[in-house]
């Protein structure tokens, strides 16, 4: 399980996270929404283990963060920031073959893992091209084939957690809908998803949890259905929505 | 782009580089006919020919067979570590820091000191603390969490070797007639001062580099990735770099200690070996070093022939060839310098 207790955080004087309390269960998917500046990147950046928090401790599979070797974390902990800064031509093969570098499975099986992992983001047919030729979403579905190989298999070392820090920003229509496909999948074979999601329809429909922040806090917290409310909506984000029902998977639908 | 596959790449290079040193070993002011090279191996001939050979021409291409190796693979592994191909120890600043240090343990060393058997370490040390400094300097000013800002970077290097310009102006101005010709050799890149000692004081940093940092390839590669996203992967990405900057910073003070400044060997290798097998750094590290020993062999060997039997600094052949090379890497960047 993953855990962030009393989490708060301040930069120069400013609180942009305040006493933040999360449970992510594994083989169940949570969502982070929230306005621009609400904090949620912070937030992911602070669960990783990328900025030490100021108060409060994140434990992973029990124990704190900090305290995981490296190389074994990474075994299971799987974390996929926005836009990476690569330019250098490396085929897309060559870069989803890095997720498999913390692991000592052996080429033949990696190989079999990089073509499984391009084949379930529809990037098979790029295989062979060279990254910096690539459009964005076409660089963002190798970079989310790279991740899901990190954790392709479960490992001796716990269970396995997904963070994905807006993985749809770049993605078409079909591409986002296949996203949540593959984050619902993963779960369903015991990976805990956590990401950062701007769109609340989307976050509605395969999230377990949703995660609510605004200013630093978390203003509501629960099933899709507790956190989409109209009040809810008019106070984080100032927008007068209504709540519908999704027709096919009855799940929360805002409309704007 | 069609990309060749690294081992026969590595066969071919290698190949090259054998041609390059029988290439080294016969031509120059005398040119010593293939048949003798097999002298090399037997100490009893004492015709003049042999003694060229062992005295002078062997020693020489084996430094420049070195110095090419070390600065080709250094160059490679600080473009990884820069997420940059304009990454260059002589672009950037290490070059000019680590001259400024040799100069400095010369200008306060004496000449006593150079003359002396301890003398070439020294200078190494020497230059091998202006070096880390000055790659500490440029790491730290151009890299950030969101990546390399190049223009920094290129300007820090710009810095740095006004800086180092200046020193050894300082250092001129005090300096007897003696003191002044070492120094201003260090700054030109010149291999004539050839001898066992250096190639050996060389061999014994950069044969160990040759097998070290190829190792570090795999985390290199996740190094362009991004910062986060290595760490992500498992590799502790803080220590891998300051090992990096160290053994980059020793590579090129002991190259510029025996040899000074030989500017763009490593911006052209790793750039041509990057085009040929791709940016694989367990691949590009080690075709780095072989095809920069060819190119600077080469480029000494061209030194000494073109005028012979005058030579020219062979800084200034790798710099006639660098130059347009980097201009051209210029255009090309253009758009990712307005950053």
């Amino acid at each position: 399980m993953f855990e962030a207790r009393q989490l708060s955080l301040s930069l120069s004087g400013f609180d942009l996270l305040q006493g933040i309390n999360l449970q992510v269960e594994p083989g169940e998917v949570t969502a982070i929404l929230g306005p621009n500046g609400a904090g949620k990147t912070s937030l992911l950046r602070l669960l990783t283990g990328e900025t030490p928090p100021s108060t409060g401790e994140v434990i992973f599979n029990g124990i704190t963060l900090d305290q995981w070797q490296p190389k074994r974390r990474a075994k299971i902990l799987s974390v996929l920031p926005q836009g990476s800064p690569l330019n250098f031509p490396f085929t897309a093969r060559e870069v989803v073959m890095m997720g498999r570098i913390p692991h000592a499975t052996g080429l033949v099986k990696d190989t079999e893992i990089v073509d499984a992992a391009l084949s379930v983001v529809g990037g098979s047919y790029l295989e062979k091209r060279f990254y910096t030729q690539m459009s964005g979403g076409e660089k963002q579905r190798v970079q989310l084939a790279r991740a899901l190989a990190q954790i392709w298999e479960p490992d001796g070392s716990g269970d396995r957690f997904l963070v994905l820090d807006e993985p749809t920003s770049a993605f078409d229509l079909a591409h986002q809908q296949l996203t949540l496909e593959i984050v619902k999948s993963f779960a369903r074979q015991g990976v805990g998803v956590l990401m950062v999601l701007h769109d609340l329809n989307l976050a509605a429909g395969c999230a377990d949890q949703l995660v609510m922040l605004h200013c630093g806090k978390i203003a509501a917290q629960g099933s899709p259905e507790f956190v989409l409310t109209t009040t809810m909506i008019k106070e984080v984000f100032s927008v007068d929505a209504s709540i519908g029902v999704h027709p096919k998977t009855g799940s929360p639908l805002v409309i704007v | 782009m069609r990309r060749h596959s690294p081992s026969k790449f590595i066969l071919i290079a290698s190949s090259a580089l054998v041609v390059a040193l029988l290439l080294g070993l016969m031509s120059g002011a005398v040119n010593v006919h293939p048949s003798k090279l097999l002298g090399l191996f037997s100490f009893s001939n004492t015709d003049l020919d042999s003694r060229i050979l062992h005295t002078i021409r062997l020693p020489r291409v084996l430094l420049a067979a070195l110095a090419g190796a070390c600065l080709g693979s250094c160059g490679a592994v600080m473009q990884g570590l820069f997420r940059n191909p304009l990454a260059d120890p002589s672009l950037i600043g290490v070059s000019s820091g680590a001259s400024v240090g040799a100069s400095c343990v010369i200008f306060f060393g004496g000449a006593g000191l150079v003359g002396s058997g301890i003398g070439l370490p020294v200078i190494a040390i020497g230059a091998f603390i202006g070096g880390l400094l000055a790659t500490s300097v440029v790491y730290r000013l151009s890299t950030s969490m969101t990546g390399t800002s190049v223009s920094t970077m290129l300007l820090a290097g710009i810095a740095i070797t006004a800086l180092a310009g200046a020193a050894t102006s300082l250092f001129s101005f005090f300096a007897d007639n003696e003191m002044l010709r070492r120094i201003s050799l260090w700054q030109m890149g010149n291999l004539d001062g050839a001898d066992w000692p250096r190639v050996t004081t060389l061999a014994v940093v950069v044969v160990p580099l040759i097998f070290l940092l190829p190792r570090e390839g795999q985390a290199l590669n996740a190094i362009l990735l991004g910062e986060s996203e290595a760490r992500h992967l498992g590799i502790a990405v803080e220590r891998l770099k300051r090992r990096l900057i160290l053994l980059t910073a020793l590579g090129v003070g002991v190259a510029v200690s025996v040899s000074g400044v030989v500017a763009f060997v490593g911006l052209i290798i790793p750039h041509l070996v990057r085009l040929l097998i791709g940016p694989d750094h367990r691949y590009l590290i080690p075709g780095s070093a072989i095809l920069g020993a060819v190119l600077l062999l080469l480029a000494d060997t061209a030194a000494r022939t073109l005028m012979s039997p005058a030579e020219l600094p062979t800084g200034v052949i790798t710099a006639l060839l660098g130059a347009p090379f980097f201009v051209a890497l210029l255009l090309q960047q253009r758009q990712k310098l307005v950053v």
